[in-house]
């Protein structure tokens, strides 16, 4: 019933919209981008209870998120002239997780709402946030891993490369490594575009990952 | 009959293949094609996100330097035109649908050209008008301007989605009557001659026929032949630019994150103008890209066209069923943007 030209034809018209196809996909770039610092909070038992984050925005972002916001004196913002803007932050990062992602030797640790002792400062023209995630039970294991990303990138995540986790009241014992996210090359991309999962979790492969391992 | 139901099926079959090849990578893909179904330049996706990137980070730096040193604005407005060209060869939906739109539309080149450029002219003043009555006038947050972005976007992707709906109701109206032959059908549009439709003959056939002069003048009119599908010019209705205005609003009208984080910077800085100035050039960048993809659609698809002509019948037959397949397109892009299952840039606070 089909001819052979229609074949050729129709090889050459699924060429055409393929070509249109590809040029369509579903991610973003960074469009901001945070230094991030971290503290394991210990208890005396050994377990992490939670995590805080110390979160510096960059200065384009920061100069958009202050937009419009009132202040006492121009270009400076207290903690409570930030307050509204910072549970904002709170509100919707909650649905991502705070883009923090705990695993205790293999199996997921999943955080209980941020402490309400959040809070936003503003030097320097840049923004910090600054939050308490606790654990919704403390974790005891021998082997965590915290990573620390955007899964659609649109927030670039780096670790801060001085100091950039506190293990606070860990045992003496506990082993920090820490990893920080590859760069964005031509040979990643070519890696990553023959991997359909990194599809739905582009950011995962920009992870900056702390590792801490106690006997 | 049963040929109706062959060529049905068969129709039904290609035109199934064509939305998946169309849809699939778009929608679970960041990076373009992956598998057997067509070879892509591996890694350039991925490039161009780093590129795109590292542009958008020198373009803070450039703003506060044009504070201090003119030559640095000079410098900003070449960055800004190159992250333009970069990130619309990046991820976003501007593209492939106005793609789409000339390929179902059978659009010229020139035309695709001035409609990329629109569009991104268009988005460009989006992006300025917001900031410029929000930030500059009303003195909003940031919160206020994403929200507002977040209305625009919602009635930008209906408009794609609406588009598409009345592309397939032409379109494909005129591919299922030429599909489902007419003994099942009676038109109103029947034509004195339609005996010479069953013969299923070729235009070649029809210049050999000097005996039927009239004939042939009639097949010059009707481009190929015997087939009594409403003509190119009747499905294409008002004048182009008239017709192509809903979709450069529906590319154009949502701006880009970028765009604004930018102007909102430079307003920051008290150089409001100079990120005006930096969002136009970004928006020729964008411009530039968009209309030379939707140049090469436009040249892959006249590919097509003359092949299928040369197949006289089932080629008008693919031709409108490319078109009803970009129709089918450009409607689940608008509902895929719609749904979120297609992310487009987000724009809140996070």
């Amino acid at each position: 019933m089909i001819p052979f030209r229609m074949n050729v034809s129709l090889r050459i018209l699924l060429a055409a919209v393929v070509s249109l196809a590809a040029v369509a996909p579903a991610a973003a770039h960074p469009h901001v981008w945070i230094k991030a610092t971290s503290e394991l909070l210990y208890a005396p038992d050994g377990s992490v209870t939670g995590i805080r984050q110390h979160w510096v925005f960059d200065d384009m972002y920061s100069a958009f998120a202050v937009q419009g916001l009132a202040s006492k004196e121009k270009g400076k913002f207290t903690r409570a002239e930030l307050a509204p803007l910072a549970t904002v932050n709170m509100k919707e990062m909650k649905e991502s997780g705070y883009f923090t992602f705990v695993t205790a030797d293999g199996t997921k640790a999943p955080f209980a709402d941020a402490l309400p002792d959040y809070g936003l400062d503003y030097k320097n023209e840049m923004l910090t946030l600054s939050f308490t995630l606790p654990f919704k039970q403390p974790v005891k294991a021998r082997d965590i891993t915290v990573e620390l990303y955007d899964p659609t990138y649109f927030i670039a995540f780096e670790l801060e490369k001085q100091a950039p986790v506190h293990l606070v009241g860990a045992p003496e014992q506990c082993k920090l490594a820490i990893e920080w996210p590859r760069e964005m090359t031509y040979a990643l991309g070519k890696q990553l575009s023959n991997n359909p999962e990194a599809a739905t979790n582009f950011g995962a492969y920009f992870a900056n990952k702390i590792t801490v391992k106690c006997p | 009959m049963s040929l109706r139901a062959r060529r049905f099926a068969w129709a039904l079959g290609a035109t199934i293949i064509v939305v998946g090849a169309l849809l699939a990578p778009a929608l679970a893909q960041p990076f373009g094609l992956h598998g057997a179904a067509a070879p892509q330049p591996s890694g350039f996706t991925g490039w161009i996100l780093a590129e795109q990137a590292r542009f958008y980070r020198m373009l803070s730096h450039l703003i506060r330097e044009a504070k201090a040193n003119g030559s640095a604005a000079y410098t900003l407005l070449g960055i800004s035109f190159i992250y333009g060209i970069f990130h619309a060869a990046g991820p976003g939906h501007g593209k492939a649908v106005i793609s789409s739109y000339l390929v179902a539309n059978d659009e010229t080149w020139r035309r695709g050209i001035v409609l990329s450029f629109a569009s991104a002219v268009l988005q460009s003043l989006t992006a300025i008008v917001i900031v410029g009555i929000a930030a500059v006038l009303l003195g909003a947050t940031a919160k206020m301007m994403g929200d507002t972005v977040r209305v625009i976007e919602t009635v930008s992707y209906a408009l794609i989605v609406l588009i598409g709906l009345r592309l397939l109701w032409v379109k494909g109206r005129s591919f299922l009557q030429l599909l489902l032959p007419p003994e099942a059908h009676a038109h109103a549009h029947t034509h004195a001659h339609d005996d010479h439709r069953d013969h299923a003959h070729g235009q070649a056939h029809a210049h050999h026929d000097h005996g039927h002069a009239h004939h042939h003048h009639e097949d010059e009119a009707s481009a190929w032949g015997h087939a009594h599908a409403p003509e190119p010019q009747e499905l294409k209705g008002p004048h182009w630019l008239k017709r192509g205005l809903a979709a450069i609003v529906a590319v154009g009208l949502r701006p880009c994150s970028g765009a604004i984080i930018v102007l909102v910077f430079a307003l920051a800085q008290g150089l409001f103008w100079i990120g005006v100035a930096s969002t136009f050039v970004m928006g020729l960048g964008t411009a530039i890209t968009v209309a030379a993809v939707a140049t090469m659609a436009v040249g892959a698809r006249g590919f097509a066209g003359r092949i299928a002509k040369s197949k006289p019948g089932a080629g008008l037959l693919i031709v409108r069923g490319l078109e009803t397949a970009a129709a089918f397109a450009i409607i689940l892009f608008g509902a895929a943007l719609l749904t979120g299952y297609m992310a487009s840039e987000r724009m809140g606070m996070f």
